[in-house]
């Protein structure tokens, strides 16, 4: 029904919707801003929310700070992790150091071992073949070996020969050694060595403050037949105590870049080699070769020391004999090779973080090409040592993941298939847990602000395609998540954590939640004022859905295709939660203290009172709403991303918190459609908007304001049915109110127009503004029905039927049907109040006119002609502008004032004794007024005009004329007589030509007029109007004495002049006196009147005809209009004495 | 349909806790009935009535709100704009009596009084036919707190037995004459104490005189 009445609107509208932009800058666009987008609603929500998107995207920017990718690459755990303990920092370096280290103390070595891969080049495609020449200096650039050092290291290269034997050595593990250092404990490493050759030594690295080290290194040491008899020597020493390791490593993290890491590494190294520090031996083991059995052992050696009796520890060592290089072995130096090779590329081509993607050069290639042919590597064992060497290396420097997916995909078949040495396994779990920290610090913060959206897509999905290739893989009893290194996480338990989607799902939240914390540190209010708060919280939840917005559109499909997981459902229990613990205490207190909107009256042009400058109630209120409306399209959004969960939620009860503001919501509506309908009142021209309707621009832009209204009423969508009701009986109140509010601007815009005042005269015309501006008035009345319907209602009492009892919905649906008619009927009051304010303006103007017609009525016509021009324009005017409902009651209210204008009139000349012509010209000037504008049968409620006319015509008659009204108006109201107390009489009468023949028959049930209950009566004939049958006798019959039933028996002839006869309202009076016995003073017993016109004209013989009985009557009272009339007469004899009879006549 | 005739509109809302009678007292000012198991309203409830006082016919209409405190965000908005306020207890519930404070700050609070003379205040101790023994309030204390919140008119009534019911209305409505003509005036010569003891003298014949006899 609303929307009809609002299509209709809109066809009527004019086409550019100017003066509606005009009343909403009143407000700043009050209601628009509640997002009641009246025209184009959808089209507008649509740009509402790309300007959205964009602001949010600005405003996002604004905050997030950008990265600077020339800056030291990402330490994730350094940057994002700053508050993660010291103890964890510390187990990271010393991981981190240990790789480093072993490279660093078999450097020679494996130089040497690359300089004889490059002599001996087998197994590389001879086109790609890089020159020997240039694989040396790369080489010797790579490993930073100086010349002489290189010359000298390529002659041992050149010499080498192919081990006969080879003795393979695992140094595994030490305990209890003895401590060396003043805080207890050691900095341990093992050097290998044959006895037969002390100067080729190999070192393990240093494992870092431990009694209880555990290395898992292995070494492979060439022997000749003959050293069957040599001796393996294992030493045990602990490192520099001057400088520790660690102190050494932590100036590493001072130095910044690969270059400056590989420095330090290498003055790690030179110490090593050289010797020149400060080494002290914890312990040594001897073992003759001729010991080991052939096919190897595992032992505990005791460790010895030279003068010391007591142990210094137990080692623990695996021997084995093998003819060819031992795979462990050629895998660890591959891993050390790779590892120095990919440093000096990182070193040389210096690529961004993330950006590293395995493009070895030409050289690094071929001799990687070539370490692994001789060493007979096989595929997944290389793609293992690149995982792990890579792994290690994208902690420092990170790589791209790109990298890590693949190898992945590549031992995703052989991990699960495979047998894989436990060892193996072993180190593959190492590196993913060195990989995985970066891969959440991803996920975590996936809202960087990065130049290349794109990057951030790619990464995100190498990502999770290596969380796939993780989960796959089934880790179980791995610590991958250690608390310390993950501080985040919620896991909870004894076991080791190797829940990746858990992880994940804390990732997500750790993410979005240090996103969150940041913009609030980053955003925070203005001032300390409710409306800075409350827009802080609008900005960041526009923030919150724009990130979830973007989770939905590009997150989550590649969440659920990589790995299974509903990213943006995830992202959004996460903010409901989080949103909730802001919002919620934060509007309940606001809402709490709001203060009441301050304006009394209608007085907007200063807008609300406001007694404290630092509170808006307005602006909060504003805000208030919305953030509710901001909170609401979150809900919203809530049941199509988590449909499942949604009922769990806190946030689903929002509506909750601002139940205390929605009062305020209700008064700042209403105040705010005043404020507009003033303003639409302002600005209208009081002309049709179009010719086919009857009303102005304010009427429609007034049905604007309601459709707003009524539109915030749909976006506030309030749950509970109570206060839905309460709410509506408000609104609806509220409604009426604008109507009235409108009725009386409207009023008084119009007030003043049509008023003529020039030295002739004063006078008040009315105008199309006055006719439109009560349609106007009419048209808005019109929709408060429909209006009501809009908000809602039947729903709300079928929802109170359910709820609560028929009985209460049947008292809710009473009350606001109540306030409906009552609203409606106070409009209509306003309308018809108005109308009599027109009329009321007409009044003195057709009053002087009509006196003026009266005084000169048949002298002077231009006098009535004037006023029927004015009658005329005016009415004719309203005719035009009203619609037909208005403009009947606009003549009602003429008439009624015409009427009790010319009773004025009537009243003040009987007074001063006008003669009767002068009230009969008045009514002739009526009469011509209403002949002209009046449908007489349309005067249905005009009944006291009719009767200010029949007073105006009595008045206007002579006296004799009004006598004669006085006995036809008795002869009508005998007529009517039930019964009579006076008794009946029974007569006959006829017309025979000019001759009347009356012939009395009798009377029965007389009054009895004696104190002994009888009568002495006779009758007497009166032909009336008295003044036409002066020339003729009143004939009487005989007195019958003591009888109330009489019979007379007499019959009277009278002959009367032509003229006589043919008097219209001539009169028969039958009048029946009791006879005084003086005969002097006859007293009345009753009357009864025959007119001229009901007896019958014969000439047949009275005996023939029936008889006629008619009840006796009297008049009862002086309260007769001609009676009064004739009171008036005071001068006229002929009145005087006719009263006085009168009232002998009287009924007692 | 309300007759076109421009009767004066004044705006009425009664106040007071959950039960104390406010819609009984409306539906027998109203439409002469009293139901014994009336329900407790929801929000509010709205009844207009004519009432004649020296020849001028007023026009009241009455918003009944709901006392129950979870309809307190519901009601305070009904306040802005009333011409009278009447606020309600039972004579049987002292705590009513004492709550009446609380309503008295709530809806000057939330109707935006400007002039704190003005009070269109007017106090109704409800359930005057319960037995003695059960009776909590007595007049002296209805009387004693008018007197410290400067209210001039207050009234026992029961709309179970119709007693002092029109009078109540009839009594708000001549204060709110009696308020308007002195604003009118815009003077503040209006002795009160002596108002005071007039108008409470007043309510005393009503009140010893009145049982019984106003069913009509
Ligand atoms: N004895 C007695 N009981 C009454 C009188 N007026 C009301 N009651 C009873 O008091 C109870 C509550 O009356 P209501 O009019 O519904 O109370 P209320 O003040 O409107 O309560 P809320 O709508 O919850 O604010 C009903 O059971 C009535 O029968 C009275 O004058 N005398
Ligand atoms: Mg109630």
């Amino acid at each position: 029904m609303w929307n009809v009445i609002y299509s209709m609107v809109q066809r009527k509208e004019r086409p550019e919707d100017f003066e509606d932009k005009r009343i909403a800058q009143v407000d700043n666009g009050f209601f628009e801003k509640f997002g009641s987008l009246f025209r184009e609603q959808a089209e507008m929500a649509q740009t509402r929310e790309q300007v959205e998107k964009e602001q949010v995207a600005e405003a996002a920017a604004q905050l997030v700070p950008k990265e600077d990718d020339d800056e030291e690459p990402e330490t994730p755990p350094a940057s994002v992790d700053s508050e993660t303990s010291s103890s964890h920092s510390q187990i990271d370096e010393n991981e981190f150091e240990n790789d480093f280290i072993a490279t660093a103390f078999n450097i020679d070595e494996l130089y040497t071992e690359i300089l004889y891969i490059i002599l001996h080049n087998v197994g590389c495609d001879v086109n790609l073949e890089v020159p020997q020449n240039s694989l040396f200096s790369y080489a010797q650039d790579a490993f930073r070996v100086p010349h002489n050092k290189h010359l000298q290291l390529l002659d041992l290269a050149e010499k080498k020969e192919d081990p006969e034997l080879i003795i393979n050595v695992e140094v595994i593990e030490a305990k209890d050694l003895r401590p060396k250092d003043s805080n207890g404990n050691s900095d341990p490493f093992v050097t290998l060595y044959l006895a037969s050759n002390t100067s080729h030594r190999y070192n393990t690295s240093v494992k870092p403050t431990t009694l209880n080290p555990v290395w898992e290194e292995h070494f492979a040491l060439p022997i000749t037949d003959k050293s069957i008899d040599d001796t393996l020597c294992l030493e045990v020493w602990d490192f520099d105590p001057a400088e520790t390791v660690k102190e050494k490593l932590g100036k590493l993290f001072d130095v910044k870049g690969v270059k400056g890491m590989r420095k330090l590494v290498k003055e790690i190294a030179v110490t090593a080699a050289t010797g020149q520090h400060d080494n002290e031996l914890i312990g040594r083991a001897k073992i003759p070769l001729n010991t080991i059995p052939a096919s190897g052992m595992t032992m505990w050696y005791t460790l010895d020391k030279k003068n010391k009796i007591t142990r210094q520890g137990v080692l623990k060592v695996r021997i084995c004999f093998s003819s060819g290089k031992n795979n462990q072995v050629a895998a660890q130096e591959h891993r050390h090779i790779r590892r120095i090779i990919l440093v000096h590329e990182l070193d040389v081509s210096k690529p961004a973080a993330y950006w590293w993607c395995e493009n070895f050069g030409p050289e690094a290639n071929q001799l990687l090409t070539q370490h692994i042919a001789q060493s007979g590597l096989s595929p997944t064992e290389v793609a293992l040592c690149s995982y792990s060497v890579y792994a290690g290396i994208h902690q420092s420097h990170p790589l791209s993941f790109c990298i890590f997916s693949k190898l992945l995909e590549k031992l995703l078949k052989p991990l699960q298939t495979e047998m894989i040495l436990e060892e193996d396994m072993k180190l593959f779990w190492e590196a993913t847990r060195k990989l995985l920290p970066s891969c959440f610090a991803v996920i975590r913060r996936i809202r960087k602000k990065n130049a290349n959206e794109k990057t951030v897509m790619k990464q995100v999905i190498e990502v999770l395609k290596i969380f796939n290739y993780v989960m796959a893989l089934e880790p179980t009893n791995i610590d991958l998540f250690p608390q310390n290194l993950y501080p985040w996480i919620t896991f909870h338990g004894d076991d080791p954590n190797c829940d990746i989607a858990g992880t994940l799902q804390d990732a997500i939240s750790k993410g979005a939640g240090d996103w969150l914390n940041y913009l609030i540190e980053n955003n925070k209010a203005t001032a300390e004022t409710a409306l800075a708060r409350l827009q802080n919280l609008i900005q960041l939840l526009q923030l919150v859905r724009s990130d979830l917005q973007k989770a939905i559109e590009f997150y989550d499909k590649l969440f659920i295709e990589h790995v299974n997981f509903q990213y943006a459902k995830s992202l959004y229990i996460f903010y409901q939660a989080k949103i909730s613990t802001l919002c919620e205490p934060e509007v309940r207190q606001i809402c709490k203290n709001l203060k009441t909107l301050d304006y009394s009256g209608y007085d907007f042009g200063n807008g609300p009172v406001n007694t404290d400058p630092t509170v808006d109630p307005l602006a909060e209120g504003t805000s208030l709403f919305d953030l509710y409306l901001t909170i609401q399209r979150f809900v919203t959004s809530g049941q199509d991303i988590c449909p499942s969960d949604y009922n769990g939620f806190h946030i689903k009860n929002f509506h909750q918190w601002f139940h205390a503001g929605v009062a305020q919501w209700l008064d700042i509506a209403v105040y705010k459609a005043l404020q507009r309908i003033e303003k639409a009142i302002e600005l209208d021209q009081l002309v049709h908007i179009d010719t086919s309707v009857k009303y102005s621009s304010s009427a429609v832009d007034t049905l604007t304001i309601f459709y707003q209204v009524n539109t915030f009423w749909q976006q506030l969508n309030w749950p509970n049915v109570e206060s839905c009701y309460t709410f509506i009986a408000k609104i609806i109140d509220d409604i009426c109110r604008c109507c009235i509010f409108y009725a009386e601007k409207m009023a008084s815009k119009v007030d003043g127009m049509g008023d003529i005042e020039n030295i002739y005269e004063k006078k008040f015309e009315v105008t199309n503004e006055w006719c439109l501006a009560i349609n106007n008035i009419d048209y808005v009345r019109e929709t408060l029905e429909p209006f009501t319907n809009g908000l809602g209602m039947e729903e709300i009492l079928k929802k109170i039927l359910e709820l609560k009892s028929p009985v209460d919905a049947q008292r809710c649906r009473d009350t606001l049907n109540m306030v409906i008619s009552n609203a409606i009927d106070t409009v209509r009051n306003a309308i018809i109040e108005l109308l009599q304010t027109v009329v009321q303006k007409m009044a003195p103007s057709m009053k002087r006119l009509l006196i003026e017609g009266a005084e000169l009525c048949n002298q002077d016509n231009n006098s009535i002609d004037r006023l029927m021009s004015y009658v005329d324009r005016n009415l004719e005017t309203m005719h035009r502008e009203l619609n037909k409902e208005n403009f009947n009651r606009t003549l009602e209210i003429v008439w009624d004032m015409l009427s009790q204008t010319l009773d004025e009139i009537i009243q003040t000349n009987l007074e001063n004794r006008r003669p009767p012509s002068f009230f009969a010209n008045l009514q002739k000037t009526l009469k011509l007024m209403l002949g002209a504008y009046k449908d007489p049968t349309d005067c249905t409620s005009c009944d006291s005009l009719k009767r200010t006319e029949q007073i105006l015509r009595i008045n206007g008659l002579e006296t004799s004329d009004l006598i004669h009204e006085v006995h036809l108006e008795l002869a009508k109201k005998f007529d009517e007589l039930p019964e009579s107390p006076y008794g009946e009489i029974s007569f006959r009468c006829k017309f025979d030509g000019d001759v009347l023949q009356v012939e009395v028959i009798n009377a029965r049930d007389l009054a009895a007029m004696d104190s002994s209950g009888a009568s002495d009566s006779f009758v007497r004939i009166h032909l009336l109007p008295e003044h036409k049958f002066s020339s003729i006798d009143k004939p009487k019959t005989k007195t019958h004495n003591k009888t109330l039933f009489p019979l007379y028996d007499e019959t009277f002839t009278i002959n009367l002049s032509p003229e006589q006869r043919e008097i219209k309202d001539g009169l028969v009076l039958l009048s029946v006196k009791d006879k005084d016995m003086l005969g002097y003073n006859n007293q009345y017993i009753g009357e009864a009147f025959l007119r001229f016109k009901d007896i019958p004209i014969t000439s047949e013989s009275l005996s023939n005809l029936p008889q006629v009985k008619k009840w006796l009557g009297r008049p009862t009272s002086f309260e007769m209009d001609t009676i009064k009339a004739l009171e008036h007469r005071l001068g006229d004899k002929q009145a005087k004495e006719f009263l006085k009879k009168f009232k002998q006549r009287l009924a007692s | 349909m309300r007759s076109a005739t421009k009767n004066p509109l004044l705006k009425v809302v009664i106040l007071g806790d959950g039960g104390v009678g406010k819609s009984c007292l409306m539906n027998r000012f109203v439409s002469n009935e009293f139901d014994e198991h009336s329900f407790h309203t929801i929000g509010v409830e709205f009844l207009n009535k004519d009432l004649e006082i020296d020849g001028q016919t007023y026009t009241l209409q009455i918003w009944d709100t709901a006392g129950q405190e979870r309809f307190k965000t519901l009601r305070t908005p009904f306040y802005r704009g009333s011409d009278i306020c009447m606020l309600t207890y039972a004579i049987d519930d002292k705590a009513s009596f004492k709550n009446l404070e609380i309503w008295r700050t709530e809806f000057s609070y939330y109707a935006d009084l400007k002039d704190n003379n003005a009070i269109p205040f007017i106090v109704v101790g409800n359930k005057s036919d319960v037995s003695s023994e059960h009776r909590e309030v007595s007049m002296l204390e209805m009387e004693t707190w008018c007197n410290e919140n400067h209210i001039t008119s207050c009234i026992e009534t029961s709309a179970k037995n119709a007693s002092n019911v029109q009078e109540a209305f009839r009594m708000a409505v001549q204060h709110w004459i009696r308020l308007e003509s002195r604003a009118d005036k815009n003077q503040t010569i209006v002795n009160d104490t002596v108002n005071l003891s007039k108008n409470q003298s007043d309510v005393k014949t009503s009140c010893c005189g009145g049982s019984g006899d106003e069913t009509n």
